[in-house]
C-alpha cells in the first residue's frame, strides 16, 4: 500500500470533499462478462462499491420446476461453465440421494478425476484471466495451452469441450478408455512441469507481487458473515474444503492437502488456487492408480425418476467454493423446487464491504482474484 | 489469398469486374476498403456467458484467431467493427447491448455466436420471463453461428463467412464434407 | 461433533415465543428436529415461527455457523410461503437449517442482514422471486430482475410476463 492511503475513517473525516460515481460495465473487460459496479470515488480511492447483477440471469431455477428430472440434466454445466462437472456432480448426487442409488465405484472414481481435470481447466482460466486483468497477457497465452491439452482428454469422452453432460443417474453415460488413462497419466507429468514454470514466470515476479501482496485483505469473520467459501475462504486462513469437511463421492480415498494461506490478500488467494492445481494433480494421480474395473452404471436406476416426497440437499467443493443444491420433491417427475446456491454469488457479496477504501486498480485486481463467473452469481 | 489480390490488382487496372465508362470510380475505393476492412475485423469484447470462453478460446494461443485478422478485441464499441454477442442475452441485458450497438460506428456488423444469441438456445420454454429469445430482435445479425457453445473453429468460420460478406470473395477454400 | 450438535438443540429449544395476554396466543417453542445427513444433507433442522428468525439467526452465529442461503418454498395449497434458512459451519461437519413459514397472501417476516450482512443479497433475491418481504432490510428492489420488475417468478401462480418487444 502506498504511503498516501487513507483509511476508512480518514475518508469520511476529510469533509467535504468532492466524490463521483463511477460506472463500470455491464460491459467491462475488467469484469468478466456482465457484472456492473456502482463506485462511488474519491479520485483513485473507492469510498463505495455496489455490485449490480442480474444481467446474466437465465431462470435455471425457474426451469428446474418445468421440467422433468432428466430434462434439467444439461442446465448444471451452464450455471457455472467453468466447473460444469461439479454442478453435475451435484445434481446427480442430489437425486440418487433421494432416490437412494448405490453409484458403482468405477463411476465415482471416473468421477473425481474428470471433476479434478475439470477444476485444474477452471484455475488456469482464471490464472490466464486475473493477470489479464493486471496487465500480463503472455501467461494467457500458455494457460489456454494447457487447457486445451485437458479439454481433449475431456472432449474424448465426453464429446464437449465446456459444458458437460457426462453424468448420469447412477453412474455415467459411457466409460473411459485406455487413451483417456494413459493421455491424463501423461497430462499430469506434463502439468507438474508446467506448474514450476508458471511460478517461474508469473509468481516470483515482483510487478505481480507489488500488485498482489497486502491489497484487498479479507478476513475470515468477513467471509464467514457473508458465506464466502472456496479459494476466497481458504485464502483467510480457514482450511474449509467440502471435500474434506462433508466427504462425498470416494475422496475420502485420497490423500490431499487443503491449501490455506492466513494472509488474506490477493497474493494468498493467487497461492491457494496454484497450489490447488497440484493438489488436483496428486487426486487424479491416485485416482488414476487405484481406478476399479467394474461397471458405471448402477444396475438398479428407475426409467423415470421420480424421487420420494421430501426435501434433499447436497454440496459439493466447485472451483469457485460451495455449491449446493437443495432439492424439494413433491413425488412427481418434476422437481418441486430446486435451489441453487452458488460460491460466486456469495464471494461477491462481500465484494462492496472488502473493496472500501482501495484505489481503483486494487478494487479490480480484488475483483479478479474473487475469481467470479457472472451467470454463476445470476443463475 | 493470391487469387483475391491478383482479382484486386486487375480491378485497380480497369479490367475485368471494373465498370467502363466512368472517371469516377468510386467501386473501386469501396473494393478496396471492404478488402482491409475484411482483414482486419476488430471484435468487440462481448462475453455474456459460456460462449465467451470459446471465443476467448478462439482468440488464444492453439486457434489463434490473429490469422485472420481478428484477434484485437477492442472494449470499447467506437473501436470496434463487430459486435460478436456470445452468450445469452435476457431484457435486463437489452438495453445496454442496444446502446453498445448504436456506439459502434458504421461499417458495422454483428455477429450471434451460439444458440442463445440466435434464438434464446435452450432457455425457450413456455413462461419464460427473462430471455431475449434471439438478438435479432433488438438489432440487425450478419452471421449466426450454432452451437452450445459451438466451438472455436465455428467462430473462425463465422469470420471467414462475415469477410465473405464484406468482400464477396472467401478467403480460404470450403472444406468438402464428404 | 455430536456434543456440538447437542448443545445447538438445547440453545434453541430456548427459543420460545412467549404467549401474549393481548391476543390470547399460546406460547410457540421452536421444534428442533436432527435428521440423518447421509439421507437429506442437514444434520439439525428447527422450524420456528416468523417472530424469532432473528434470534435464530443469532444463535447461528453464536456457534460460529456461515451463512449458506435463504430462499423461498411456495405452498398454494396450505397458503402458505416458506422460507429455508441454511448454514454451514467452516470448521466442522455439521449443517443447520432454519424453516419459517408466513402466510401466502402477506409474506412478511424480519431481515436477518444484521446479524449476517451476507443475508442482504439472499433475503433480496428471495423477494425477487417469491415477494416475500424482509422487514428492516434497506434496500428491496430487485437484484437479479430488472429494475423495474412488479412480477414474482417463482410463486407457483407466475403464468408470464407481457413484454411490449421493444
Amino acid at each position: 500500500m502506498s504511503p498516501g492511503h487513507p483509511t476508512d475513517s480518514s475518508v469520511s473525516a476529510a469533509a467535504p470533499r468532492e466524490t463521483f460515481v463511477l460506472n463500470v460495465g455491464p460491459q467491462h473487460p475488467a469484469t468478466h462478462g456482465v457484472l456492473r459496479l456502482k463506485l462511488t470515488m474519491d479520485g483513485e480511492y473507492v469510498l463505495h462499491a455496489e455490485p449490480v447483477i442480474g444481467y446474466a440471469h437465465r431462470m435455471h431455477e425457474k426451469m428446474g420446476e418445468n421440467r422433468t428430472y432428466v430434462q434439467f440434466l444439461p442446465n448444471p454445466s451452464r450455471i457455472d461453465y467453468l466447473s460444469a462437472m461439479h454442478y453435475m456432480h451435484a445434481y446427480v448426487c442430489v437425486v440418487e440421494r433421494a432416490l437412494g442409488i448405490e453409484v458403482p465405484p468405477r463411476a465415482e472414481y471416473i468421477r473425481v478425476i474428470t471433476s479434478e481435470l475439470n477444476r485444474i481447466a477452471s484455475h488456469l482460466v482464471w490464472f490466464g484471466a486475473f493477470l489479464l486483468d493486471l496487465g500480463a497477457f503472455t501467461p494467457l497465452l500458455y494457460a489456454f495451452d494447457d487447457r486445451e491439452k485437458i479439454l481433449d482428454l475431456l472432449e474424448a469422452v465426453t464429446g464437449s469441450r465446456l459444458t458437460y453432460c457426462y453424468y448420469r443417474f447412477g453412474g455415467l453415460c459411457n466409460d473411459v478408455d485406455e487413451q483417456f488413462i494413459e493421455g491424463t497419466r501423461a497430462f499430469v507429468k506434463h502439468m507438474r512441469g508446467r506448474l514450476g514454470m508458471y511460478h517461474k514466470l508469473v509468481t516470483e515476479n515482483l510487478i505481480l507481487r507489488k500488485r498482489l501482496e497486502g491489497i484487498g485483505v479479507i478476513s475470515a469473520e468477513l467471509c464467514r458473515k457473508y458465506g464466502a467459501t472456496g479459494p476466497v475462504l481458504r485464502g483467510s486462513g480457514v482450511p474449509c474444503d467440502v471435500r474434506k469437511l462433508e466427504p462425498y463421492s470416494v475422496y475420502p480415498e485420497f490423500e490431499f492437502d487443503v491449501p490455506h494461506f492466513a494472509e488474506g490478500d490477493c497474493m494468498a488467494r493467487y497461492k491457494v488456487r496454484m497450489e490447488e492445481i497440484a493438489q488436483s494433480l496428486r487426486i487424479i494421480e491416485q485416482a488414476i492408480a487405484k481406478l476399479p474395473p467394474g461397471p458405471v452404471m448402477a444396475e438398479k436406476v428407475p426409467r423415470v425418476i421420480k424421487p420420494p416426497p421430501g426435501d434433499y440437499y447436497f454440496a459439493v467443493e466447485a472451483a469457485r467454493g460451495r455449491f449446493a443444491i437443495r432439492l424439494v420433491s413433491d413425488g412427481t417427475e418434476v422437481p418441486y423446487r430446486l435451489k441453487l446456491r452458488t460460491p460466486s454469488f456469495s464471494n461477491l457479496a462481500l465484494f462492496g464491504e472488502a473493496a472500501r477504501g482501495l484505489l481503483m486498480q486494487d478494487a479490480l485486481a480484488l475483483l479478479g482474484s474473487l475469481d467470479l463467473v457472472i451467470p454463476d452469481v445470476d443463475r | 489469398m493470391a487469387e483475391q489480390q491478383a482479382k484486386w490488382l486487375s480491378c485497380a487496372e480497369g479490367g475485368a469486374g471494373s465498370e467502363p465508362g466512368s472517371l469516377v470510380r468510386f467501386a473501386r475505393l469501396e473494393q478496396l476498403l471492404d478488402w482491409g476492412r475484411a482483414n482486419s475485423l476488430w471484435p468487440l469484447t462481448l462475453g455474456l456467458a459460456c460462449c465467451a470462453i470459446e471465443m476467448m478460446a478462439a482468440g488464444a494461443a492453439r486457434f489463434d484467431l490473429a490469422r485472420f485478422g481478428a484477434e484485437v478485441f477492442r472494449p470499447s464499441p467506437r473501436q470496434a467493427d463487430v459486435m460478436i454477442v456470445a452468450g445469452t442475452v435476457n431484457w435486463k441485458m437489452a438495453g445496454p447491448i442496444k446502446t453498445l450497438y448504436d456506439q459502434m460506428l458504421e461499417p458495422k456488423w454483428v455477429i450471434a455466436f451460439g444458440n442463445c444469441a440466435i434464438s434464446g438456445g435452450p432457455f425457450v420454454f413456455p413462461g419464460q420471463y427473462a430471455v431475449v429469445e434471439g438478438v435479432d430482435k433488438l438489432f440487425p445479425v450478419d452471421v449466426h453461428v450454432p452451437g452450445c457453445p459451438p466451438r472455436p473453429e465455428a467462430l473462425i468460420e463465422g469470420i471467414l463467412e462475415l469477410e465473405q460478406k464484406i468482400t464477396g470473395t472467401r478467403r480460404w477454400p470450403r472444406v468438402k464434407t464428404a | 461433533m455430536n456434543e456440538l450438535i447437542e448443545q445447538l438443540k438445547s440453545a434453541y429449544a430456548v427459543l420460545v415465543v412467549p404467549a401474549r395476554a393481548d391476543t390470547q396466543a399460546a406460547a410457540v417453542p421452536a421444534v428442533v428436529q436432527p435428521t440423518d445427513p447421509e439421507r437429506r444433507g442437514c444434520h439439525l433442522e428447527v422450524t420456528v415461527t416468523p417472530a424469532v428468525v432473528v434470534d435464530a439467526a443469532q444463535v447461528a452465529n453464536r456457534f460460529g455457523f456461515a451463512i449458506d442461503t435463504i430462499t423461498g418454498i411456495d405452498w398454494p395449497e396450505a397458503g402458505q410461503m416458506e422460507v429455508v434458512y441454511d448454514f454451514f459451519h467452516p470448521q466442522h461437519r455439521l449443517h443447520l437449517v432454519v424453516r419459517t413459514r408466513v402466510p401466502r397472501d402477506a409474506p412478511a417476516l424480519p431481515t436477518i442482514q444484521d446479524v449476517f450482512p451476507g443475508a442482504n443479497w439472499h433475503e433480496r433475491e428471495t423477494h425477487d422471486f417469491f415477494g416475500i418481504k424482509f422487514i428492516g432490510h434497506p434496500d428491496l428492489t430487485p437484484l437479479l430482475l430488472p429494475e423495474d420488475a412488479d412480477y414474482h417468478p417463482l410463486r407457483k401462480d407466475f403464468t408470464n410476463v407481457s413484454r411490449s418487444s421493444n
